[in-house]
């Protein structure tokens, strides 16, 4: 091939892994004794799109692979089949072997070929019954198409290819590439070229007749021709078959029939209808749906709108958990809220020469062969001609280029609090004019900066959407049966935190499976519901997010886990409080399983994840109570990026305290003060004896005084631990942009990070969990 | 500076191609790094200090929008005199993906140099760990010591960077 594929390998890599997730997660979703044929079509688009993306790129595997899923699971969306338990535990066998054929083409791991052959006879065989046409194998991709199709395969089909290359393309080997290629198909005549002095960027004019759809070079020309500045015109009078008449609906009766309506929908009314006829509106609708509201089968679910290849109009989403989807880049098209007469007509007047003649028409049975590329073309080419009506659509960027811009707008805010700092400075002095835009200033960069930050922000249900396989495929495994219920899956939270929580996570609900919950007969014994429960939920809570995991299962067993601390020489006693014994599962090589199983039970994870959860700044806490549950509380900060803080001097030096562990402060009085065992010291507020942390005593600074009257007192909350912090003065109360003191530097006790002031000099963030941690060890000490 | 190639050895193609070198001095000392490691030369400002940091690690610096560590070489070798002055240098380094400034008594110059002309130091014991000395090379009759700054740098002696040996 003439173009390098290899810079798309990701993005389709990229897609296809999310196809594979939405596929996966519908596969879950479905309703195997009365399915959804919306979420069919779902499925199947998305198997459909990995099909196309992968022959495009030429992964053959992948393609034949997709190729018989998508057989069986087009014969179940058109009820040929019924839909069978052992189906959906195919297809996901098969998505899973999907997957690993995408790592093993990123380099990432070796495919177990036969498996690939074993899932690929199991499909085969599902499919095969007394209705399915056989040999669907020797002329893939058209078997389950050309019952749908009027254009009978076979017949010579006659194309008038116009384009005008992309200079790059154009001055290398491209154009000489295509043709040649093109040549291969068929019979090629070149009816006008470019002349070659003015440059080999110009008008090309092809014609080619040939036997094949217009998908075989269709992708060929998009690669070397910007979008739109390409066309495929199909020339109906030299076909053979001119049977199949296209163009305007309304005038040409033959199309209907057509499940899929490319071209015009020209009156409103007629389109409207004409696509409630067609009764898959969302099926292979590559034109303009009607965005009326009362569309039913756009109404339906909005991931499954996006998810696929539905290019075109629809309704507006209104739902927050399709906002990941969209996000994701795969709704190309317009998902706009648009009036729809003023829609489709925007649309209609641009695109009426392209349609005058029958081009999209004849592509009506590419779809089936290269629906992502093609339906993105389509996509494109009306984006690229109503660029009035684009709406909401998505762009992939990557990670970096939000970062730096996240980045960037943060020292803009530094910046404006710098300027604003000086103005105040000036007092009096300042123009009104300049303060006035100074306020203004700092009111744009806040909103700035907060849709920034929101744009590397996205729901859990990221994380949660694997969970249900997980549980189904592990509750199977281990015999017992399990229910998963999740809650809060919109709760947002930054994409750093969303790709490090998936682990941790994972290992927490195996956990729960495999030690938590009982097998069923237990559970009757002990009068419970012998399907167990697994709790998913996430909410905010103050500056943090909150993922609980929790089951109904057996509890954690305090005496077993004592016991067995003792047996690896851990020094425990039976004086410790359920809180610290439980912890002791986050040992590492900590394990009460009696058995070791594939499952769990060697004992590495707990301290894997409790480390995890650390590393992002995060704890993670358990509850427990015997044969009631178990229930652990993972606790993340918000984002990484952002933090309300209270500044307090501390000496010279100025420090940020994260505002939501800040209960209160005051300025102690003579006497507040009572020292234990004369090393500790306490100071009394409202009825509680809280240890006091002298921050300079802690960091080694020099205090502007050691009188304790003079400073003022800070009570932090850390998860519970309360302690008074002992600082010099408080400074102020700013939003601060975290940074990492790790990144050039390395992990400092006490200090969770840095932050740059007004100033422009750097402020340490405090760490106050484990700032009241270190008191807690000096007041043990000191006991 | 041709003329400085000592023959003795067979030397190849790449040890022929001169890498520049940018020099700063400790006290009495020339030291010599690899100039496509140095990413900036910069005046002291006070750091913010780091609460129970060695003392040679003076504090971190807001280096538009990063936040950089300080590590006051002289201190760490115990060379020169510990002052800041306006004319303070801090040589701002990248090295191993991270940004560290390094206060030195002064930068001198930018040499070019061949591998050729680097010759071993020999085993010598001091503050400063032979294993960071890449050899000494002379220009008139200056010696400079060239020194392998990223290593240095990334080594468990500065502090500066996470390991498992450093980790609680």
């Amino acid at each position: 091939m003439a173009i390098d594929m290899s810079q798309f390998y990701q993005v389709f890599f990229e897609e296809s892994a999310e196809h594979l997730a939405a596929m996966e997660g519908l596969l879950l979703d479905l309703d195997i004794e009365n399915p959804d044929s919306e979420q069919l079509n779902a499925i199947f688009r998305a198997a459909h799109s990995i099909k196309g993306s992968a022959g495009t790129f030429g992964f053959t595997d992948l393609a034949e692979t997709t190729h018989i899923l998508e057989n069986l699971l087009d014969r179940i969306r058109k009820q040929e089949l019924g839909l069978r338990p052992d189906m959906v535990d195919a297809f996901l066998e098969c998505g899973d072997l999907l997957r690993d054929m995408l790592e093993g083409h990123q380099g990432r791991g070796e495919v177990d070929q036969r498996a690939v052959e074993a899932i690929c006879s199991r499909l085969r065989q599902l499919s095969s019954d007394p209705l399915q046409q056989t040999g669907s194998d020797s002329s893939p991709n058209l078997a389950a198409t050309e019952a749908a199709s009027p254009d009978a395969i076979g017949a010579m089909r006659v194309f008038d290819i116009q384009f005008v290359p992309t200079e790059i393309s154009a001055s290398g080997e491209g154009v000489a590439n295509l043709l040649e290629e093109l040549a291969s198909l068929g019979q090629l005549t070149i009816l006008s070229q470019p002349n070659a002095e003015t440059g080999k960027v110009g008008y090309w004019q092809l014609r080619l007749a040939t036997g094949l759809g217009q998908e075989a070079f269709a992708d060929q020309i998009d690669f070397i021709a910007e979008n739109g500045a390409w066309r495929i015109v199909e020339d109906k009078s030299a076909s053979a078959d001119g049977a199949s008449a296209f163009g305007f609906f309304d005038d040409s009766p033959g199309v209907p029939d057509e499940d899929r309506g490319y071209g015009f929908f020209a009156p409103l009314e007629e389109s409207a209808k004409k696509c409630e006829a067609e009764d898959k509106p969302s099926e292979d609708a590559y034109g303009f749906f009607e965005s009326l509201p009362d569309a039913p089968g756009l109404k339906t679910s909005p991931a499954d709108a996006s998810e696929g290849d539905g290019y075109g109009f629809f309704e507006p989403l209104p739902d927050t958990s399709a906002a990941p989807v969209i996000e994701e880049g795969d709704g190309f098209g317009f998902f706009a809220p648009l009036p729809t007469p003023a829609a489709v007509q925007v649309v209609e007047t641009p695109k009426a020469e392209v349609s005058a003649s029958p081009v999209l028409s004849a592509s009506t049975n590419v779809d089936h062969e290269a629906p992502s590329a093609h339906g993105s073309r389509a996509g494109r080419a009306a984006k690229a001609a109503t660029p009035v009506a684009n709406g909401d659509s998505s762009i992939r960027v990557s990670i970096e280029k939000v970062d730096q811009l996240i980045n960037l707008v943060g020292e803009l805010v530094i910046t404006q609090a710098m300027l604003l700092q000086t103005a105040t400075q000036m007092q009096e002095a300042v123009p009104e004019r300049l303060a006035n835009g100074l306020a203004q200033l700092e009111r744009n960069t806040r909103d700035l900066q907060e849709s920034v930050m929101s744009i590397r922000m996205m729901p859990i249900s990221f994380v949660f959407s694997r969970f249900p396989r997980v549980v189904r495929d592990l509750s199977g495994k281990l015999g017992k049966q399990v229910e998963l219920k999740t809650s809060g899956e919109t709760t947002e939270l930054d994409k750093g935190l969303i790709e490090r929580i998936v682990d941790p996570l994972t290992h927490l609900i195996r956990n729960s499976l495999d030690h938590g919950i009982e097998l069923p007969e237990k559970r009757v014994a002990a009068g419970k519901n012998p399907v167990g429960t697994i709790t998913l939920k996430a909410y905010h809570q103050g500056g943090n997010i909150v993922i609980e995991v929790g089951d109904d299962g057996a509890g954690l067993p305090r005496n077993k886990i004592l016991a067995k601390a003792r047996e690896r020489g851990l020094p425990v006693s039976d004086q410790m409080t359920d809180q610290e014994v439980f912890n002791l599962i986050f040992e590492a090589g900590f394990s009460t399983a009696d058995q070791v199983t594939d499952v769990s039970g060697r004992g590495v994870g707990m301290d894997v994840v409790r480390r995890n959860i650390q590393s992002m700044g995060g704890r993670v806490e358990i509850e427990s109570m015997l044969g009631v549950g178990t229930r652990m509380t993972v606790r993340l900060p918000l984002t990484l990026a952002i933090l309300d803080g209270m500044s307090v001097a501390v000496g010279s030096q100025t420090y940020i305290l994260p505002l939501s562990y800040v209960m209160e402060s005051f300025q102690p009085q003579v006497g507040d003060m009572k020292t234990l065992s004369n090393q500790a010291r306490v100071i009394q507020v409202r009825g509680e004896y809280l240890p006091v942390i002298v921050l300079h005593e802690l960091f080694n600074l020099k205090p502007i005084s050691s009188d304790f009257t003079q400073g003022i007192m800070v009570v932090v909350d850390a998860d519970g631990v309360k302690a008074a912090l002992f600082v010099d003065a408080l400074v102020g109360q700013h939003q601060v942009v975290i940074k990492s003191l790790e990144a050039n530097y390395r992990r400092v006790q006490g200090i969770s990070g840095a932050t740059i002031m007004g100033d422009g000099h750097v402020a340490l963030i405090l760490d106050v969990s484990a700032i009241a941690g270190m008191a807690k060890t000096t007041m043990q000490k000191a006991g | 500076m041709e003329a400085m190639t000592h023959g003795g050895t067979v030397a190849g193609d790449e040890d022929q191609v001169p890498s520049e070198y940018l020099t700063f001095t400790l006290g009495s000392e020339e030291y010599a790094i690899d100039i496509l490691k140095v990413q900036e030369i910069r005046g002291y400002e006070q750091p913010t200090l780091i609460a129970n940091a060695p003392r040679f690690i003076k504090g971190v610096i807001n280096l538009r929008g990063i936040i950089v560590p300080i590590v006051d070489l002289r201190i760490k070798f115990n060379l020169g005199k510990v002052e800041y002055t306006p004319f303070t240098v801090v040589i701002i380094l990248n090295v191993a993906g991270r940004v560290i400034g390094a206060v030195v008594d002064s930068v001198s110059d930018v040499f070019s140099l061949t591998r050729t002309q680097i010759r071993t130091a020999p085993d010598f014991s001091g503050s400063f760990d032979t294993k960071y000395i890449l050899g000494l090379a002379t220009i008139d009759t200056r010696m400079m010591i060239v020194t392998d700054i990223e290593r240095l740098m990334t080594s468990a002696d500065m502090e500066l960077i996470d390991d498992a040996s450093a980790s609680n």
